[in-house]
C-alpha cells in the first residue's frame, strides 16, 4: 500500500497577545497534492507553516500527517522538507556539504546519500556546481540548491514559503517549471505559500485563499498538465484567483479597521 | 604592500631627520637604536626577557579569551543576559588597568599568577564587547533552517552558531593581542623582575633613551610578526569560504 502523506488540519487556533492569527482553520491537503496558500500579509500563512513544521507548539486544534496525529511539543509525524524565501544555506559549506548537513540530521541511511545526491543534483541541473560555495552561486542556483537539500532528506511533504519571491521573474519562471517537473517525478505532497495569484494558479491543483485566520475561498485549477504559462484557460483561472485574493485582502482590511475603531 | 613599505620608510626617514635636530639623549637615531638592539641580542639577555613577556602575553590573552568570549556570546544572543551584564562590562572596562594590576599584586602576591590574572581581567571586557557586537550580526534565520531540518541543539551550536562566531573570535584575538601586550608591559613594570616592561622601566630610570627605544622596537617587531605572519595566515586559511574582499 502507498503511504498516505496527506495533511489534515482541524480547528487550528493560534493567538498572539491581543490578536487571533489563526481562527479555527480547517485545511486538508491530499496525498501528492500541490496546494497553494494565498493570502494578504498577516493572514497567518507563516504561522501555519511554523506550527505544521513543529517550530511552534503553542496552538489549539489538531494536525494529522497521513492519519498520524501531531503531538504539540513533539516532532511532526512526517519528514518535512522546507524551502524558505531565501536559500538559507550555510555559507561556509560547499553546495554538496550543505546537502550533507540536512542528510546528517535525517533518517536517510548513509549508504544511500550518494545516489540521492546524484539524482537531485542532476534533476536541478546543479551537477557541475557541487563544490561551489553559496556565494559563488546565483540567486536562482542557490534556491535550486535549497530545493536539492529539501528533497534529499526524502520528505513526506514539502513546505515552500514564498521560495521564488526574491528572484527575478525570468529565473522564477524557470524554477516553477522545474519544480513542476520534479513534483511529477517524485509525487510529493506540497504546500506552497505565495502572494502571487498567477504563480499559485500555474503551480497548484488547488489554490486556498486565506484571510483573517481562516479560509476565505478555494479554487480548483482544472487546467491539464503540463501547463503552459501563456495558456488562456490558465489565465482565466488566474484572474478569478486574483479577484478572490483582492476580495480577501479588502475584507481583512475592513475587519482591521473595525477592530481599531472598536478598541478606541 | 608597496604602500605599506613606503610609509614605513617615510617614518624611519622622519625619525632620522628628527634625531639630527635633537640631542641623542632625547632622541637617538634609528641606526644607533638598531645597534643597541643588536648588542643586546648578542649579549644573550634579550631572549630571556622576551620569552618572559611573551609567556605573560599568551597566558593573559588565554585568560581574557576564556572569560571574554563566552560572556560576549551569551550577551549577543540573550537579551536578558545583555540587559543584566552590560553595565558591569562598562564598569569593568572603565576601571584603569593600573587598578587591576595593583589589586592583583596585593591580593594574590608578587608572582606570575597575579600578573596573568591582572592582564587577563583587564583585557577581558574589551574582548567581550567585541564579541557581543559581532554576535548581534549573525544570521539567526539559519537557526530556524537547522531546526526545520531536525538538527539537535548541540548540532546547531557546533555547526551553525560556532562557524558564524569564529570570525569574531579571530578578530577579537587580534584585537585582544594589541591590548594585552600593552598591559603586560605595564604589569611587568609594576611587579615583575624580568620582561620587556621591566627592561623599559630600568632604562627609563637610567635615562638611557637608546635602550628604551631598542626594547620598544624589539617588541613592536615581534608583535607585528605575530600579527601579520601568524594570525593573518591562520585567518585566511580558516575563512577560505568567504568571498574575497580586496582592499
Amino acid at each position: 500500500m502507498e503511504a498516505d502523506n496527506g495533511i489534515r488540519v482541524e480547528g487550528l487556533i493560534k493567538e498572539f497577545p491581543g490578536q487571533r492569527v489563526l481562527d479555527g482553520l480547517n485545511l486538508t491537503v491530499g496525498n501528492g497534492e500541490f496546494v497553494c496558500l494565498l493570502g494578504p500579509s498577516g493572514c497567518g500563512k507563516s504561522t501555519l507553516l511554523n506550527i505544521l513544521s513543529g517550530l511552534d507548539s503553542d496552538y489549539r486544534g489538531s494536525v494529522h500527517f497521513g492519519g498520524r496525529p501531531m503531538v504539540p511539543g513533539g516532532k511532526p509525524p512526517a519528514t518535512i522538507g522546507y524551502l524558505f524565501q531565501e536559500p538559507r544555506l550555510l555559507p561556509w559549506l560547499s553546495a554538496e556539504r550543505n546537502v550533507d548537513f540536512a542528510l546528517e540530521n535525517s533518517r536517510v541511511p548513509r549508504s544511500r546519500w550518494g545516489d540521492i545526491k546524484d539524482r537531485y543534483f542532476a534533476l536541478t541541473g546543479l551537477q557541475p556546481f557541487r563544490d561551489y560555495y553559496p556565494h559563488e552561486l546565483s540567486g536562482g542556483m542557490a534556491q535550486r540548491l535549497s530545493l536539492v537539500r529539501a528533497l534529499a532528506i526524502e520528505p513526506d511533504v514539502l513546505f515552500m514559503d514564498e521560495p521564488f519571491s526574491g528572484l527575478d521573474e525570468l529565473t522564477a519562471r524557470r524554477l516553477r517549471v522545474d519544480l513542476l517537473d520534479i513534483w511529477r517525478e517524485t509525487g510529493k505532497t506540497i504546500l506552497f505559500i505565495t502572494h502571487n495569484s498567477y504563480e499559485a494558479t500555474f503551480l497548484g491543483d488547488r489554490v486556498v485563499v486565506l484571510s483573517q485566520g481562516g479560509i476565505h475561498n478555494q479554487i480548483s485549477v482544472d487546467v491539464p498538465r503540463p501547463r503552459d504559462y501563456d495558456d488562456a484557460a490558465l489565465f482565466q483561472v488566474g484572474k478569478t484567483v486574483s479577484a478572490t485574493f483582492i476580495e480577501a485582502a479588502e475584507a481583512a482590511e475592513r475587519a482591521r479597521a473595525r477592530g481599531t475603531r472598536s478598541s478606541h | 604592500m608597496l604602500l605599506k613599505l613606503g610609509s614605513m620608510l617615510a617614518v624611519v626617514a622622519a625619525w632620522f631627520g628628527l634625531s639630527l635636530l635633537l640631542p641623542a639623549t632625547v632622541l637617538p637615531g634609528p641606526w644607533q637604536t638598531l645597534n643597541v638592539l643588536l648588542e643586546n641580542i648578542a649579549d644573550g639577555q634579550v631572549h630571556q626577557h622576551l620569552l618572559a613577556t611573551l609567556g605573560r602575553v599568551l597566558g593573559g590573552l588565554a585568560l581574557a579569551m576564556a572569560v571574554g568570549v563566552p560572556v560576549g556570546i551569551i550577551m549577543g544572543l540573550n537579551r536578558f543576559a545583555e540587559k543584566t551584564l552590560d553595565v558591569w562590562v562598562m564598569v569593568a572596562l572603565t576601571v584603569p588597568s593600573l587598578c587591576y594590576a595593583i589589586l592583583a599584586f596585593i591580593w594574590i602576591g608578587l608572582n606570575e599568577t597575579a600578573a596573568i590574572v591582572a592582564i587577563g581581567l583587564t583585557s577581558a571586557p574589551s574582548i567581550t564587547i567585541n564579541l557581543w557586537e559581532g554576535v548581534k550580526n549573525i544570521d539567526t534565520r539559519l537557526f530556524k533552517m537547522a531546526r526545520v531540518f531536525n538538527a539537535s541543539r548541540w548540532v546547531i551550536v557546533r555547526r551553525v552558531l560556532f562557524p558564524q562566531v569564529l570570525p569574531y573570535i579571530m578578530a577579537s584575538l587580534r584585537f585582544g593581542l594589541g591590548i594585552v601586550w600593552k598591559i603586560t608591559v605595564l604589569v611587568e613594570l609594576l611587579g615583575r623582575p624580568d620582561g620587556v616592561g621591566f627592561q623599559l622601566f630600568y632604562w627609563y630610570q637610567l635615562a638611557d633613551m637608546a635602550q628604551v627605544l631598542a626594547w620598544t622596537l624589539l617588541f613592536t617587531l615581534v608583535m607585528l610578526f605575530i600579527e601579520l605572519v601568524i594570525l593573518q595566515r591562520l585567518e585566511r586559511r580558516l575563512f577560505a569560504w568567504r568571498p574575497e574582499v580586496r582592499l
